[in-house]
């Protein structure tokens, strides 16, 4: 599975201080490994803003469950009204 | 919090629910005594949400004691963040607080595509690099008969979107850290 997961161990910092060291220095010899660990990072940092757009959604669907749900109703009422007495 | 606990839907609707029931009424308070609105307060709130899930999610989790006061104390900064920005139009560098923030466009487009090419891919990656699930949750959850399998089936997918990202040829600047 070429280097994903030696990168992967890389990156999450799962690699022994002697592997490390190896890997450093293919990392200056071979452009084609940087490239790779650069789009690796960027894989990341889409799959980051992939969990916090679904976990955002899911506690929105908790939002509209308390503001719909007759067993939340008292608790939502509450809150409304300190918004009521400004 | 142990992330098994949060493993599915239903068990993070339970947890997000009791988070509501503790901490929001003394959020919404204080933004309703800083003259602002219950559209403000829900939407501030979410954002906290998320970054308290986050934060007991992650691989490095600590304890947090106090999680009511731990809470409120997010909101109230992202408030004053969003207060000082929306009445003065000043910068929103003033907190070293982590805000969650709106995805750019280039981003968007390749996580449309990538909800859409590739939903379950990206389902098992963000179980493991988000949810920060255990390994043996994340194969029973998407239905693999054991660890092994179901980390061979994470690195086929690593593997995948690395190569999607590749070639959409993004620039490591379009994506938020």
């Amino acid at each position: 599975m070429n280097n994903i997961k030696v990168i992967d161990d890389y990156l999450l910092g799962n690699i022994d201080p002697g592997d490390k060291l190896l890997f450093d220095a293919n990392m200056l010899l071979n452009n084609d490994l940087k490239d790779d660990i650069s789009h690796q990072q960027k894989t990341y940092a889409i799959i980051r803003q992939y969990g916090r757009q679904k976990i955002k959604c899911e506690i929105i669907a908790v939002q509209q469950l308390l503001n719909n749900a007759p067993q939340h109703r008292g608790f939502v009422q509450r809150i409304a009204n300190l918004f009521k007495k400004q | 919090m142990e992330n098994s606990k949060l493993s599915t839907v239903e068990q993070r609707e339970a947890f997000f629910l009791a988070l509501y029931k503790k901490a929001f009424p003394g959020f919404a308070r204080y933004v309703a005594r800083m003259g602002g609105s219950l559209e403000e307060a829900q939407d501030i709130f979410q954002d906290t949400l998320v970054i308290y899930y986050e934060k007991v999610a992650s691989a490095r989790a600590e304890i947090i004691v106090n999680e009511k006061a731990y809470l409120l104390g997010i909101a109230k900064r992202l408030w004053l963040q969003h207060y000082k920005a929306t009445s003065k139009n000043e910068p929103l560098n003033d907190f070293d607080m982590v805000v969650v923030p709106d995805e750019q466009p280039a981003t968007g487009k390749l996580l449309h595509y990538l909800e859409t090419a590739g939903k379950k891919c990206m389902e098992l990656l963000k179980a493991y690099y988000y949810d920060h699930l255990p390994v043996g949750d994340v194969a029973t959850l998407f239905g693999y008969s054991g660890t092994h399998s179901v980390t061979v089936a994470k690195y086929k997918c690593l593997e995948k979107v690395r190569e999607t990202v590749k070639q959409k040829s993004l620039n490591y600047a379009d994506f938020i850290e």
